[in-house]
C-alpha cells in the first residue's frame, strides 16, 4: 500500500521534472534577455575557465543624466538625474561567499539610454491605438457580414459564402505589392493610424468564425423577436451580440495579437519614426545602436514585459478562445 | 461593386406578400453584409487582380509598362528565385517536428496535474509575443557570446563560438530553430482542444485489454486528433512558406550571407521594396502562391478531411 503510494508520488513528481524541464525551454531565452539588459560591459558572461556570471546584484542604479559621475563619486543628486553606485558595497558583502564567482553588477543605465534615444512610450501606444482599432472594426464587420451567412435565407447566400472563404486560399504576400502601390499612390496611407488598420479589417476568418457561432443560437429565439416585432438590426444588436460574446472575445484576441505583432505591413507604411508601432521600433533600435547588444535586450524588456503581463491575467481567455476557434 | 438585391421597390400590388417578404430579406442580408464585403473589394480582390496585371508589366511604383510574359520568361531561367523556393521547401521541415512536438506535449499537459493551468501559459506565451522581438532574443541567444555558445563552451564542447547567424550552413536551421520554438506552445493549445473531446472510456477498454501507454496513444490519441494533425500541418506550412519577420532579424535585413536565408518570401520582398522590381516581384508573388495553393490542396488530400 505504502510503496503504491511511494511509486505514484514518484511518477507525479517525474511529471513536474519534466513540466519543468520544458517551461525552461520556454522561459531561458526571455530571461536572457533580461540579464543581458542590466549588464554593464560588453564583455562575455561566459569568462574562460571560470564559471558563468549569472547572478545579478545591485550595482549603478537610477535614471537620467549623471551616470558617468555616479560612477566616479558613487554618487549623483543632479537636476536631471539620480544615481547611486550600490556596487562597490556589495561587491564587498559578496566577497569570499561561494556565491561570488557567479555574480555580476546590475545597472539601469541601459534603460535609461533606451528611454533617452527613441520614444519608446510613443512606440507603445502607437501598437495599442492600431491593435484596439483593428479589434473593434474587425469585429463590427465581422459579426455584421457572419450573420446573414448563418441566419437568413436569401440568393446568392451560398456564392457569397465561397466568395469570403476563398480569401483563405490565397496566401497573404499575393496580395501585398497592389495593396502596397494602392496604400501610396491612392489613398496616403503612409505613417498614419487607419493605414495600417483598414486594409486587414475584413477578415474571411473571423466572419468563418462568428458564423459557426451564430449556427449554435436556436433558430426559434429569432423568429420569437421576430413575431415581437423587432428590426433585423435590432435583433442583431440586442439579441445576437450578446449571445456569441464568447465567440466576439475569440476574434478579438487573435485579431489583437496579430495586429500587435504585425511588422511586414508596418514596416512599409510608416517612414516616420514618430509613428513607429513597438516591432518596427525594436527594429529601428537595433539598426540604432548597432553593436550594443545589451541597450537591444532593454529594449525587448520594454517592449514584451507589458504583453507577458496581460497575457498572464488573461491566459484563461486566450488559450480558451483559441482551444474553441479549433473546436469550431 | 457590391451585388445589390432585385429592384426595392416592388411591383404595383402584385407582388405576393411570401415574395415581398423573400425580397426584404434579401435587402437586409445585404446591408449586413455590404461592409465587410465593399473592404474585402477593395483591399483584397482589386489587388488580387492586380498582382496578376502587374506580373506582365514592367513596374516601378509610378509608371507600367506592359512587357507581356517577359517576367516570367525571365523567372523561370533565374537561379536566385529557384534557389529561395528550394530553401522555402527546406523550411519546411519545421512543420512535422511541429506537430510531433506540439503533439506529444499535449499529450503531457492534458494530465490533471495541480498548476497545470500555469504550465500550459508559459508554453503558450511565446506565441503572443512579436516575431521581431523573438528574433531579437535570438540574435542574444545566437550570438558568439551569447547563451548557446557559452553553455556549449562551459560544457567543454566546442573551443570557437560557433558562428550560427553566419555560417551559409547554420542560418537556415538557426531560424527554423527560432520558428519551431514559437509554435510549438500555439499548436500544443489547438491539439489540447482535440485531445479534451475524447472519451476517456477509450483509454480505459485500452488499458484493460492490456495495451501500453505509448500504444494507447499511438492507436486512439493519433487517429482521433486527426482532424487537427491535418489543421496544424496545414497552418503550420503556410506559415513557415511565408515566415518573414524572423528571417529578416535575424540575417538584418539581408536574407543571409552568400543568400542562406533567401527564401522565396523573403526573395520576393527584396525585388519589390528594395530594388523597385514591382512587376518581377509580382510574377514572384503569383507563381508562388499558386506553389502554396497546390502545396496545401494536396496536403488536405493526404489528409482526407475534404467535407463530405
Amino acid at each position: 500500500m505504502n510503496a503504491r503510494r511511494w511509486r505514484k508520488g514518484l511518477g507525479t513528481s517525474g511529471w513536474y521534472l519534466l513540466l519543468i524541464a520544458v517551461m525552461l525551454v520556454t522561459a531561458i531565452p526571455f530571461l536572457w534577455a533580461a540579464l543581458m539588459s542590466v549588464r554593464e560591459t560588453s564583455a562575455s558572461p561566459f569568462p574562460r575557465n571560470r564559471p558563468a556570471q549569472i547572478v545579478p546584484y545591485a550595482g549603478l542604479i537610477g535614471w537620467g543624466d549623471g551616470a558617468s559621475e555616479a560612477r566616479a563619486t558613487g554618487e549623483y543628486r543632479g537636476e536631471g538625474g539620480w544615481w547611486t553606485d550600490y556596487g562597490p558595497a556589495n561587491r564587498e558583502r559578496l566577497e569570499g561567499s561561494a556565491l561570488q564567482p557567479y555574480t555580476f553588477a546590475a545597472t539601469t543605465e541601459n534603460y535609461v539610454r533606451v528611454a533617452q534615444d527613441i520614444p519608446i512610450g510613443r512606440y507603445f501606444l502607437n501598437s495599442l491605438a492600431v491593435a484596439v482599432g483593428s479589434v473593434l472594426l474587425t469585429l463590427l464587420l465581422c459579426s455584421l457580414a457572419a450573420y446573414p451567412l448563418a441566419k437568413l435565407r436569401f440568393k446568392g447566400r451560398d456564392v457569397l459564402f465561397l466568395i469570403v472563404l476563398s480569401t483563405l486560399v490565397f496566401p497573404e504576400q499575393l496580395i501585398l505589392i497592389p495593396l502596397y502601390v494602392m496604400a501610396v499612390n491612392v489613398f496616403n496611407f503612409q505613417d498614419s493610424y487607419h493605414g495600417l488598420i483598414l486594409p486587414f479589417a475584413a477578415s474571411g476568418l473571423g466572419i468563418f468564425l462568428l458564423r459557426q457561432v451564430y449556427y449554435s443560437i436556436p433558430n426559434e429565439l429569432i423568429e420569437a423577436a421576430r413575431i415581437d416585432g423587432a428590426t433585423e438590426f435590432g435583433i442583431w444588436w440586442r439579441i445576437l451580440l450578446p449571445l456569441i460574446r464568447p465567440g466576439l472575445a475569440t476574434l478579438a484576441i487573435i485579431t489583437f495579437v496579430s495586429s500587435w505583432n504585425n511588422f511586414l505591413w508596418p514596416l512599409l507604411m510608416l517612414t516616420d519614426t514618430n509613428a513607429f508601432t513597438l516591432p518596427v521600433g525594436l527594429s529601428y533600435l537595433r539598426g540604432f545602436f548597432s553593436g550594443s547588444l545589451r541597450t537591444v535586450a532593454a529594449g525587448i524588456v520594454i517592449a514584451t514585459v507589458p504583453v507577458i503581463v496581460v497575457f498572464m491575467a488573461f491566459q484563461r481567455q486566450f488559450i480558451q478562445g483559441l482551444a474553441g476557434a479549433v473546436k469550431g | 461593386m457590391i451585388p445589390r438585391a432585385a429592384p426595392t421597390v416592388a411591383a404595383p400590388g402584385a407582388a405576393p406578400p411570401s415574395g415581398r417578404q423573400e425580397r426584404r430579406t434579401t435587402v437586409t442580408a445585404y446591408l449586413f453584409l455590404a461592409p465587410a464585403l465593399a473592404f474585402l473589394a477593395v483591399f483584397f480582390f482589386l489587388p488580387l487582380a492586380q498582382v496578376i496585371y502587374y506580373s506582365f508589366t514592367d513596374f516601378n511604383l509610378y509608371a507600367a509598362e506592359w512587357v507581356g510574359p517577359a517576367n516570367y520568361q525571365a523567372l523561370v531561367q533565374d537561379p536566385l528565385f529557384w534557389l529561395s523556393v528550394r530553401k522555402s521547401f527546406v523550411y519546411l521541415i519545421a512543420t512535422p517536428i511541429l506537430i510531433v512536438s506540439s503533439l506529444t506535449l499535449a499529450i503531457i499537459v492534458n494530465r490533471p496535474l495541480r498548476g497545470m493551468p500555469f504550465f500550459r501559459a508559459m508554453y503558450f506565451m511565446p506565441a503572443v509575443i512579436s516575431a521581431v522581438a523573438i528574433g531579437m532574443i535570438f540574435e542574444l541567444v545566437f550570438a558568439d557570446q551569447g547563451l548557446l555558445n557559452g553553455i556549449l563552451r562551459q560544457l567543454g564542447l566546442i573551443d570557437r563560438a560557433v558562428p550560427f547567424l553566419q555560417d551559409p550552413a547554420l542560418v537556415l536551421p538557426s531560424i527554423m530553430g527560432v520558428t519551431i520554438w514559437r509554435g510549438v506552445g500555439y499548436y500544443m493549445v489547438m491539439f489540447l482542444a482535440g485531445l479534451q473531446s475524447i472519451p476517456k472510456e477509450l483509454y480505459e477498454a485500452a488499458a484493460i485489454d492490456g495495451a501500453h501507454p505509448l500504444q494507447q496513444h499511438w492507436y486512439i490519441t493519433v487517429p482521433s486528433v486527426r482532424p487537427i494533425i491535418v489543421l496544424v500541418g496545414v497552418l503550420s506550412s503556410i506559415a513557415a512558406l511565408r515566415a518573414f519577420d524572423e528571417i529578416f532579424i535575424l540575417t538584418s535585413g539581408t536574407g543571409g550571407i552568400l543568400n542562406s536565408g533567401l527564401t522565396a518570401m523573403f526573395y520576393l520582398y527584396r525585388q519589390a521594396f528594395v530594388f523597385n522590381n514591382v512587376g518581377y516581384a509580382s510574377a514572384i508573388a503569383v507563381v508562388f502562391s499558386l506553389i502554396i495553393i497546390v502545396f496545401t490542396a494536396i496536403n488536405l488530400r493526404i489528409g482526407g478531411t475534404g467535407e463530405r
